[in-house]
């Protein structure tokens, strides 16, 4: 049974919460360390996200475009298909 | 300094002799975008350095791989034959940039003759500021060395595709691949 006064259980709380904030600032310290520089523009890749803005641009002047001709390729199967 | 590379038209340019690519069927273009545009737009953001200039290129460089697919030989990877795309692309604006604009250039012999830590980690600890920190380093860097730097860490690419990108030899790309490390590690440090 918790016997804590309301006023116990909120400086438990303003405790815990004091404790995640110190170990999310030591967390930011203590940083990170790459083994190469492709290791680190890798991860900078990862956190670098295009903006969606550009598909949404992209959709809007694909729309506008005239059907791409296939490439040579799919010409060649698709004519050898139909032989 | 290094020979300034040169890319003339990216849909022509000769394709590369690498296993066959993942073409996008009629309709696959936004699986096509979703699986590439994060390097191409890590490419060109990192090479122009704004932002809003990479988001331009990056839909220039889509549109451009849209209306020329039937240029694609298919003798190199698709990510390949987009690359070369924003690498000319780049190029251009940067062309048309530096014709408005005075740039002090580097010497890279200078940057090799500073002894760099290379063998230590490259140790961050401001995260929130280390897209900047990189952005710096790279600016610092002359072309040819940060190109085949953003190119070599993306793991998809072979040395040979990057050799062929870049119209070298592999090991001339290997060669200046090391160079450019060191040169980075110091400029690195130095913005620490």
């Amino acid at each position: 049974m918790n016997s804590d006064t309301p006023k116990q259980r909120l400086q438990h709380r303003q405790v815990e919460e004091q404790t995640a904030e110190q170990q999310q600032t030591t967390g930011q310290q203590a940083g990170l360390a790459f083994d190469s520089v492709e290791e680190l523009l890798r991860y900078d890749n990862l956190q670098t996200t295009p903006p969606p803005a550009i598909a949404e641009r992209l959709k809007i002047s694909l729309e506008q475009e005239p059907k791409p001709k296939r490439p040579w390729w799919q010409r060649l199967f698709a004519g050898r298909a139909s032989e | 300094m290094p020979a300034p590379v040169k890319y003339d038209d990216p849909v022509a340019a000769p394709e590369l002799t690498t296993p066959p690519p993942a073409a996008p069927a009629d309709g696959s273009w936004q699986s096509l975008y979703e699986q590439n545009s994060r390097y191409v737009y890590y490419l060109a953001l990192r090479t122009v350095g704004d932002p809003a200039l990479a988001e331009d290129i990056t839909h220039d460089v889509f549109l451009k791989a849209y209306r020329h697919l039937d240029q694609f030989r298919g003798q190199s990877g698709l990510r390949t034959w987009l690359y070369r795309i924003t690498i000319n692309h780049c190029q251009n604006v940067q062309r048309a940039w530096q014709r408005r604009n005075i740039i002090s250039t580097v010497d890279p012999q200078a940057l090799d003759a500073v002894a760099a830590n290379t063998d230590s980690p490259l140790r961050v600890l401001e995260i929130k500021e280390l897209g900047q920190r990189i952005q710096k380093t790279l600016e610092a860097l002359p072309d040819e060395y940060r190109l085949l730097l953003l190119l070599v860490a993306d793991e998809n690419l072979s040395y040979q595709e990057i050799a062929s990108l870049t119209e070298q030899s592999s090991d001339a790309v290997r060669g200046k691949l090391h160079r450019a490390r060191r040169a980075f590690v110091l400029e690195f440090q130095k913005n620490s």
